[in-house]
Order: C-alpha cells, then sequence, then structure tokens
C-alpha cells in the first residue's frame, strides 16, 4: 500500500496555454482531510476533472493509488462528487444507485443493504423512490454524495460537497467527511468556503490563477505571523510605541468602560516573544489580566498566501515594464 | 457496457418520447390501413369489367401505396433514430451528466457501444413493429391493391428496413462526440435528405440513361448510404427492377436500379467505421 494516494509531478492542464492548472505538484498522505482551496476559477475543478481522467493532461505526470491517472481499475476504488452535478433525472434516487453500484461492480449480495444505509445517511429516507427530476438542488447534492459513495471507495474527490446545502446540510456533510476519515478513507476536498473546511481538514493546498502556492499542514503554513489577544490596565501612547520593538503590529479591540481595562490584538514576529511581551508589561507596570495566543484562522493562512502571490504578480509586471 | 446499454434503452422510454412516437405510430397505421381497405374496395367497385387498362392501373397503384407507407414509415424510424441518438453523448457532454459515468471504471468506447446497443435494439424493435404493421395492413386490407411478397422476401426486406437507423444511429453517435446537440441534428436531417433526393435522381438517371445524374446519386449513397438501404429493402419486397413500368408505378419511391449487395456491405462497413471513429474521438476528447 502505497503512503501517498495522490502524487503528481508537474500536472499541467491548459486550453491554449491559458486558465486550467499549471505545473501542480502534490502528495496527498493516505487517510486524510485534504482541502484543495482557492478562489473561483482558479483552477481546481479542473485538477479533480485531470485526475479523474475527464480532462486529458497537457503536462507532467501523476499518480492516483499508485497508478498512473486514466488507469479505469483505479477508478474501481474512487468516488466523485461533481461541482456541477447532474443525474439522470428520469431516474428514482433509488435507481440512480443502483445503476451507479452496478458500474463500481459492488457485489450484488451488498447492494440493498449498501443502497438502504447509503439513502439514510444522506437524509433521503422516504424520498428515494421519487423521481430526481423532483428533488431540490439540495436533496439531488445529497444523492451525488450517496452516488459517490456507493463503490466504498478509498478516496473521494468532493468537489464543493455542500454549495446546495442549507446550515443543517452543510453540517451533516462535514460529519460524514469526519465518518469517512476515521474509516481510513482519504477525502480531497475542493472549496473556496473556507470556514466550513477549516476544522475538517488537515492538509491544504492553495491554488490561485492557475498557480499551486503552498501545500501542507496549513497550521505550520503561518509564515502568517503570531498573534495574541491581551487585556490591559492602561495603554498609553508612549507606551505603544515602546511596544513597538516587541510587537509589529497593535492594534485596539475593544475598550471595558466598566474596570478601564482594554483588549489589544498584538502581532508578533514568533511564539517565543510572548515570554518577552510578558516581562515587558509586567516591568511597566502594566496589570496583565488576560493574554490569549489567537490561532490563526485558515481563512488568515490563505489571505496571506494569496496576498503574497498577488504582491508577486505584481511586482513581475513592474520588473517588465 | 450492459449497463450502459440498458440506460439508454430505459432513456428513450422514460422520457417518453418513444411513447409518443409508438401512439403517433398507431395513428399513423391506423389511418395507412383504413386507406388501404377504402382504396381497395373502391377500385373493386368501380373495376367491373377488369379490362387491361384497368389492370394496369392497378399495377401502378398497389406498389406504390405499399412503398408510399414504407417510405413513411422509414422516414419516421429514421426521425426517431436522429431524436434519440444524436444528443446521447453531446447533451450529457453539455449537462454534465456523463461526468460520474466517465469517473467509474469504465472504458470510454464501452459507453459509446453501450449506447449504440441500447438504442439500437429499442429501434430494431420499432422498425420490426412499423414494418410489419405496414405489410400486415397491405395484405390484411390491400384487397385487390395487396402486393404479393414471399415470407422469405419479407424477412430480407425486414433486415434492409431495420438496417437503416442502426447505420443512423452510428452516425448520429460519431456526431454526437463531435458537435453539439443542434449541430449533429442538423447535419444528419440535411444528409438524409441528400440521401433521398440523391437517390431520386439516381433513379431518374437511369431512365433517362444521363451518366451524370447517376453519379450524383451514387455520390450520394455513398456519402450516406440510407437510401440505398431503403431501395435495396423495396426492391427485395417488390421485384421492379429493369421494369420499364418501375419509376411510374413506384413513383420516387420505387426502384428502377436496385442498389447491389455490395451497397449492403458498404453501408455495414460505414456503420462500423462510424461506430469505431465514435469510439475514438470520445476517447480522446476532454469533457
Amino acid at each position: 500500500m502505497t503512503e501517498y494516494v495522490i502524487e503528481t509531478n508537474g500536472l499541467t492542464k491548459q486550453y491554449d496555454g491559458k486558465a486550467g492548472c499549471r505545473d501542480i505538484s502534490l502528495k496527498v498522505p493516505r487517510g486524510i482531510v485534504y482541502g484543495f482551496l482557492g478562489p473561483n476559477g482558479a483552477g481546481k475543478s479542473t485538477f479533480v476533472r485531470t485526475m479523474l481522467g475527464l480532462l486529458q493532461p497537457t503536462g507532467g505526470s501523476a499518480l492516483m493509488l499508485g497508478h498512473p491517472i486514466g488507469d479505469v481499475e483505479t477508478r474501481k476504488r474512487v468516488g466523485y462528487l461533481p461541482e456541477l452535478f447532474r443525474y439522470q433525472d428520469w431516474l428514482t434516487g433509488r435507481q440512480l444507485l443502483e445503476t451507479h453500484a452496478d458500474l463500481a461492480r459492488v457485489p450484488r449480495s451488498q447492494r440493498k443493504e449498501r443502497i438502504d444505509r447509503l439513502i439514510e445517511r444522506v437524509g433521503l429516507t422516504g424520498r428515494e423512490n421519487e423521481k430526481i427530476r423532483g428533488y431540490s438542488k439540495g436533496m439531488q447534492q445529497r444523492i451525488g454524495i450517496a452516488c459517490a459513495l456507493i463503490g466504498d471507495p478509498e478516496l473521494i474527490f468532493l468537489d464543493e460537497p455542500t454549495s446546495a446545502l442549507d446550515p443543517i446540510g452543510r453540517l451533516e456533510v462535514r460529519n460524514l467527511i469526519s465518518e469517512l476519515r476515521q474509516q481510513g478513507k482519504t477525502i480531497f476536498l475542493n472549496s473556496h468556503l473556507l470556514a466550513e473546511v477549516e476544522n475538517l481538514c488537515d492538509q491544504v493546498a492553495i491554488i490561485h490563477k492557475s498557480e499551486l502556492i503552498v501545500q501542507g499542514d496549513w497550521r505550520r503554513l503561518s509564515d502568517v505571523k503570531t498573534q495574541v489577544e491581551v487585556r490591559i490596565d492602561q495603554m498609553t501612547p508612549r507606551l505603544t510605541e515602546r511596544l513597538g520593538a516587541i510587537a509589529l503590529h497593535i492594534e485596539q479591540l475593544e475598550y471595558h468602560r466598566q474596570d478601564g481595562t482594554s483588549r489589544w490584538l498584538l502581532q508578533l514576529a514568533g511564539e517565543e516573544n510572548i515570554p518577552d511581551l510578558v516581562d515587558f508589561l509586567s516591568g511597566q507596570g502594566i496589570r496583565l489580566y488576560e493574554l490569549t495566543p489567537r490561532q490563526p484562522h485558515l481563512e488568515d493562512v490563505f489571505m496571506h498566501w494569496i496576498e503574497r502571490k498577488e504582491r508577486e504578480y505584481e511586482n513581475d509586471r513592474l520588473a517588465v515594464i | 457496457m450492459k449497463t450502459i446499454a440498458l440506460l439508454s434503452f430505459k432513456e428513450i422510454l422514460y422520457k417518453r418520447i418513444f411513447l409518443i412516437t409508438l401512439l403517433m405510430t398507431i395513428g399513423f397505421l391506423t389511418v395507412y390501413g383504413v386507406a388501404n381497405y377504402f382504396i381497395s374496395g373502391n377500385i373493386e367497385e368501380e373495376m367491373v369489367r377488369r379490362t387491361p387498362a384497368e389492370m394496369m392501373q392497378v399495377a401502378i397503384l398497389a406498389p406504390t401505396f405499399l412503398n408510399l407507407g414504407l417510405y413513411f414509415s422509414s422516414f419516421i424510424t429514421a426521425l426517431l433514430a436522429i431524436l434519440a441518438t444524436v444528443g446521447s453523448i453531446s447533451g450529457e457532454i453539455e449537462n454534465h451528466q456523463i461526468d460520474t459515468l466517465l469517473a467509474r471504471p469504465l472504458k470510454r468506447s464501452h459507453i459509446v457501444l453501450g449506447k449504440f446497443l441500447g438504442l439500437g435494439l429499442l429501434l430494431i424493435a420499432y422498425s420490426v413493429f412499423i414494418f410489419a404493421g405496414i405489410l400486415s395492413l397491405n395484405q390484411l386490407f390491400g384487397g385487390i391493391i395487396a402486393v404479393q411478397v414471399s415470407l422469405g422476401n419479407a424477412l430480407l426486406a425486414g433486415l434492409y428496413f431495420a438496417l437503416q437507423p442502426l447505420i443512423i444511429i452510428a452516425v448520429a453517435l460519431w456526431l454526437s462526440t463531435r458537435t453539439s446537440t443542434i449541430n449533429g441534428g442538423v447535419i444528419l436531417i440535411i444528409l438524409y435528405v441528400i440521401a433521398f433526393i440523391g437517390g431520386f435522381i439516381e433513379q431518374l438517371g437511369v431512365v433517362l440513361q444521363n451518366t451524370a445524374l447517376s453519379n450524383i446519386g451514387i455520390v450520394s449513397s455513398l456519402t450516406f448510404p440510407t437510401d440505398s438501404l431503403f431501395r435495396k429493402m423495396t426492391g427485395t419486397l417488390v421485384d421492379t427492377e429493369n421494369n420499364p413500368l418501375s419509376l411510374a408505378t413506384s413513383g420516387p419511391f420505387g426502384n428502377f436500379s436496385e442498389p447491389s449487395s455490395l451497397m449492403i456491405t458498404y453501408a455495414i462497413i460505414y456503420g462500423l467505421l462510424a461506430l469505431l471513429f465514435a469510439s475514438r474521438k470520445f476517447a480522446k476528447r476532454d469533457l
């Protein structure tokens, strides 16, 4: 069993040398939720569609579950929910799952039990014998998720899996993804809804304008600086100025009129500066009521890398001029 | 491949296009049967002495009326084949319905062959129904205008009749892998019309002994051999080849110059090549 379920080396799919995805090299370990993030039109879906053989790559190479992409047999172990999910709407939900069970070569003896279980798991019990054309968009996405899971796949590509769901549906899908991870499955999650995937993803890759910017454990991708929130009893302009020696950025968040304390957000160069900050404040006779290291959100990490890339593009453009 | 064949088969049934066509076909057959009954009754009433001139009229009218029914049956079958097939791949590409199918352990060529199989079986069943319907009505209610047909000839003619939609399905699938649904439909309908007009021009060319006209017909037959299949079918059913009255007796649907068996072989190879090109094109294209 290979360590990585996806390994790409410079995988490229471009249309007349433009758009698509370019030179994507990434490794997705087994049994994790891998977030593939990027703004709309960044090339996320193009990458997934190339991995699944729907698009022919124009460069590079890739392995999926240890086999070159395009290998038909490998797809038996892969599930896919497309972003633009459309199914044969003249079938019922159950008939659709039966068709896909057949295509995914699910043993006949297991089909009924698996279909019943999936219908229940995606919350379509009682509606499974209705024609798909009568389903709402959310219900179609639910049957699409069931379809992606019908073959009991090791690797599941979910392209914007909650785009049509209400908040309850989104929570259910997040729970389902966590369950799948516990079962040892790998989920490749395409999304631009960062708050949604923040608690799900073990690792992420960020793609922007067709290029991979960064990949890895997103909590460690913090070129994003350490941030701490402090509540103190006084802050003068002079003190703020002197604090500049330790903090890169200072921002007042709130002032508590009752007790005269105020809450501040300080950006430090690194975690090692937190004790220095405490020493400095106590040295200045400032009473420290709270100090909370603030975990960067995935959105902060994402925006940091996107903005950094944008600056690079801008510098390159200016250099050419 | 079997699953795709079944899916394509069911799709046409579930989408009601087949049911509607079937109901309309029953209507068409009813009208044809009633017309047969009244025409034969009318002729028998008026033709008291059965003079040679009257018998000549019957000899002209009988095959014309049968060929007329068969021609429109062939046209309806062709139309059903075009409408059912031309969007079967392009339509699914356009609305991304095909994505989840292709993410399964399934070769792309199996999608093409599966669709051919599913739609082909359905169209064969329909062809047999409408062909047998026309022939039976002619025999049952045609009376004096019923054309004498042997069972062997009827079976062979039925085979040629059913081959026509199969060729159309193969070409439609090829177009469906290359162009949009609308473009594919327009191309196919125009090809069908060219084949019909070319076939008629070829018959005229033979009668008038005009090589240029004959060649036009040959080129159109080679471009799209459906009309040749139709003429081979009528020629098998009613032997009018080299009959000086052929054009008069059968009208534009008749057969002065029946296509050779080589033409049937050509049509089969034509269909197989279309299917091969469809598979190859679909295997390579981005979706």
